[in-house]
């Protein structure tokens, strides 16, 4: 520099990626799918707001949790909604769930050498009537279990649904088996206390709960009719039916 | 200064730069990348997908920033890696048995990852290292292979699958692609086993061992291996060898996956849970485990 | 990198050790012996920082050396094993600290016991059937896991031993060319040629 001095090279990263916290969860049964998520957003120790939802209805049959990088997740969301809106022109009906996941698999990898920081879950029925679940890790590989916790809490809320769900470390009583699948009001009283527990146990987790439930078509709805704060969300009543709970979490 | 030299040149970032530019102004909402695209009527014929590139000077140092859990473990991306794959080929045809560990750092992020990917009836495909990278390309694979029996009304080799798959990712070399591969497979040269990674190395061979337990399967395999070994030792060797793997490394484990190919295409043997096969072995009389081998034997040597 | 291996069978313990010394990538050295005999009963295998290695298993033989003379007997491995091992400890919270890993075979002739510790540079010691250090320990042990039986004869030990070795040769990129093998049974310490 002319006035003696040396000018340092700078160097700069780029950082596109934020981290919000919060935890979803889904559970497959029989005939049906639950796929619930908190509704805290923070950064750091600061919460940005209580009430930013995670879970989104894709379509009458599937529904889809983001978590990780808010920014990042409400983006992808959108856009695997375009995708499906483009298929139900092209088709004149929605995508299967199955399908809906390959197309998730390759929307993430399409972002392989840039990801997108989210890891997402899909829930839902699938063509032939049965409960799903697919999980995916942020840059799209993917595969098809019964039940799956992600997110800030799920290192505390995997291993009880590991218990509770695939009966980990349990032995049944002589002369019986495990259920396969377990009964939808089972699965609903596991989410929650999921919930509650994470809310207690980790910072990131609170506020309110939304719990979406989708039945396979013909299935009774009877077993949701005592629950409190239920919403139907289907635009027909026959096919497969979908309703969300929303619940309070607490919020210290 | 140079800029207007830059503007012109032919070599060095600046024109790096300016490519990188001129793909993500091209970069439409749908990349070929993500099949059946345009509204679902299918891209599949055209060329080698695209993907979206960061704009900056060193796209792979950037997602190594924010992706290597090895380098740094407090990263953001957690990229799910696998871990303990093995094939061999004797006399009966193909084994190929791998764990189902996926980890992110030292969680256990799944117990029940399906590391065999079956490419079609004939041809398999292992995971290790990036696990979405092995299942996007070896599905991206067998969508070229169904390609090449229908322009050639004749199956792909094993060959040139392979070659096709080495070829596609020696294109993205540095670009941060992480997998490790065996594709398995039967064709007119009989069974074949070829080792595939995303440096580019393509080897033929017998007997082949990927993944951080790739050493302890080496171990057992090695010391157990004949070609003229019967159906049921191959498999046995190959459980044997997995089961070591998730013994004695802690990226390996939960459950074994083992598949033989033979003439006729592959065929699924069985899931096998490693803390069963330590106690009870695969028929529930035998432990494979080095305690439950041993258990009563004693080195103590006292004068009769 | 050195590689060391050690187990156990019916009455003895089997050590074995390359005989590389390197500097660099340069091979100063093919014979060398890696195994020092501590006591009558008492085999140790050193592997490490050059220059560490050999000054410790030194310093070790002459304190074993010197409990001998002093009580007319020599320490029971046990005994060893745990001073040996806290003499690494000492030494890690010392200004400079010696970075030896060890495998020590004995036999108790007391109990008609052979044992093995393996030992690390941090201190870390336990009693094992058989156990590695090195590189080659990422092959052997599996394999130990699978072929080892505590019961063997020497021609199975050895045998298993052979395994061991011809595996690191073969999947080993930098894998040593010769290995020096040493006994301890109730007859005392003995080399074995292989």
């Amino acid at each position: 520099m002319p006035d003696g001095s040396y000018e340092r090279p700078q160097q700069r990263q780029f950082n596109p990626y934020s981290e919000n916290g919060g935890t979803i969860l889904a559970i497959a049964g029989a005939d049906f799918s639950v796929i619930a998520g908190d509704t805290r957003q923070s950064e750091g120790y600061s919460i940005q707001t209580r009430y930013a939802p995670k879970v989104f209805r894709l379509t009458e049959r599937a529904v889809l949790a983001v978590n990780g990088f808010a920014a990042d997740g409400n983006m992808f969301v959108k856009k695997v909604k375009q995708r499906l809106e483009w298929y139900r022109h092209a088709h004149a009906k929605d995508m299967p769930l199955r399908a809906i996941a390959r197309l998730i698999q390759t929307m993430l990898y399409a972002q392989r050498f840039f990801p997108y920081y989210v890891y997402n879950i899909l829930g839902g029925i699938e063509e032939d009537g049965t409960g799903a679940v697919y999980s995916f890790d942020p840059v799209g590989s993917y595969e098809r279990e019964a039940c799956r916790a992600a997110g800030a809490a799920q290192s505390l809320v995997q291993p009880f649904l590991d218990n509770q769900i695939y009966f980990k470390n349990q032995t049944p009583a002589p002369g019986t088996n495990h259920p396969t699948h377990l009964p939808l009001p089972d699965v609903l009283s596991i989410v929650i206390d999921s919930f509650t527990s994470a809310t207690e146990r980790h910072i990131e987790v609170g506020d309110g709960l939304e719990i979406y439930v989708v039945l396979a078509k013909g299935r009774s709805t009877q077993e949701l009719a005592s629950i409190g704060g239920l919403q139907e969300l289907s635009t027909r009543a026959e096919g497969d039916r979908m309703f969300v709970i929303r619940r309070d979490l607490k919020k210290d | 200064m140079n800029s207007f030299a830059d503007r012109f040149s032919t070599t060095g970032t600046a024109v790096e730069q300016r490519r990188i530019k001129e793909y993500v102004a091209d970069e439409e909402d749908v990349s070929d990348s993500m099949w059946g695209s345009e509204a679902g009527f299918g891209t599949i014929a055209h060329g080698t997908p695209n993907f979206m590139v960061p704009t900056v000077p060193d796209p792979s140092a950037f997602l190594r920033l924010h992706t290597d859990d090895h380098a740094d473990p407090s990263c953001r991306i957690k990229i799910k890696h696998g871990t303990t794959t093995l094939a061999f080929r004797y006399q009966g045809g193909v084994i190929v048995a791998v764990d189902s560990r996926a980890t992110a750092g030292s969680y256990v992020a799944s117990g029940t990852v399906k590391k065999v990917i079956e490419i079609n009836p004939y041809l398999l495909g292992t995971m290790a290292g990036g696990a979405a990278d092995c299942q996007y390309w070896e599905t991206y694979l067998g969508m070229q292979c169904r390609l090449h029996e229908l322009r050639n009304r004749e199956r792909i080799s094993v060959a040139a699958a392979s070659k096709y798959l080495s070829n596609l990712v020696y294109n993205y070399k540095g670009m941060g692609l992480s997998m490790g591969t065996m594709i398995c497979g039967w064709d007119k040269t009989g069974p074949a086993i070829f080792y595939v990674d995303s440096d580019g190395t393509r080897l033929k061979g017998d007997l082949f061992s990927v993944g951080s337990g790739s050493t302890f399967a080496y171990g057992v395999l090695d010391q157990g291996y004949r070609w003229d070994l019967t159906d049921e030792e191959a498999q046995e060797l190959g459980r044997r060898g997995i089961y070591a793997a998730g013994h004695r490394d802690a990226f390996s484990g939960n459950t074994i996956n083992l598949y033989h190919v033979q003439q006729q295409g592959w065929k699924f043997i069985g899931n096998y849970d490693v803390s069963e096969m330590h106690y009870n072995g695969p028929t529930g009389t035998a432990g494979y485990g080095y305690g439950v081998r041993v258990e009563g034997r004693s080195s103590a040597n006292p004068p009769a | 990198m050195d590689i060391s291996f050690a187990l156990t069978g019916k009455g003895y313990v089997l050590v074995a050790a390359d005989t590389t010394a390197a500097r660099s990538i340069i091979k100063m050295k093919s014979d060398e012996d890696k195994i020092k005999v501590l006591s009558p009963h008492l085999l140790m295998a050193f592997s490490g920082e050059p220059g560490d290695t050999v000054n410790f298993a030194e310093y070790v033989e002459r304190n074993l050396r010197l409990y001998h003379i002093r009580h007319t007997y020599p320490l029971r491995p046990a005994s060893a094993a745990s001073w040996i091992r806290r003499s690494l400890a000492e030494s890690l919270r010392s200004r400079s600290p010696y970075s030896v890993n060890l495998l020590l075979g004995g036999y108790d002739t007391a109990t008609h016991t052979p044992e093995l510790y393996w030992v690390d540079y941090l201190g870390t010691m336990t009693s094992v059937p058989f156990g590695a250090h090195g590189y080659g320990s990422y092959f052997a042990l599996s394999l130990l896991d699978r072929y080892h039986d505590p019961e063997a004869g020497l021609e199975e030990g050895l045998a298993a031993l052979r395994r061991c070795i011809d595996e690191v040769s073969k999947r080993l990129v930098v894998s040593p060319g010769k290995y020096k093998v040493k006994v301890v049974d109730k007859d005392g310490v003995r080399e074995i040629e292989l």
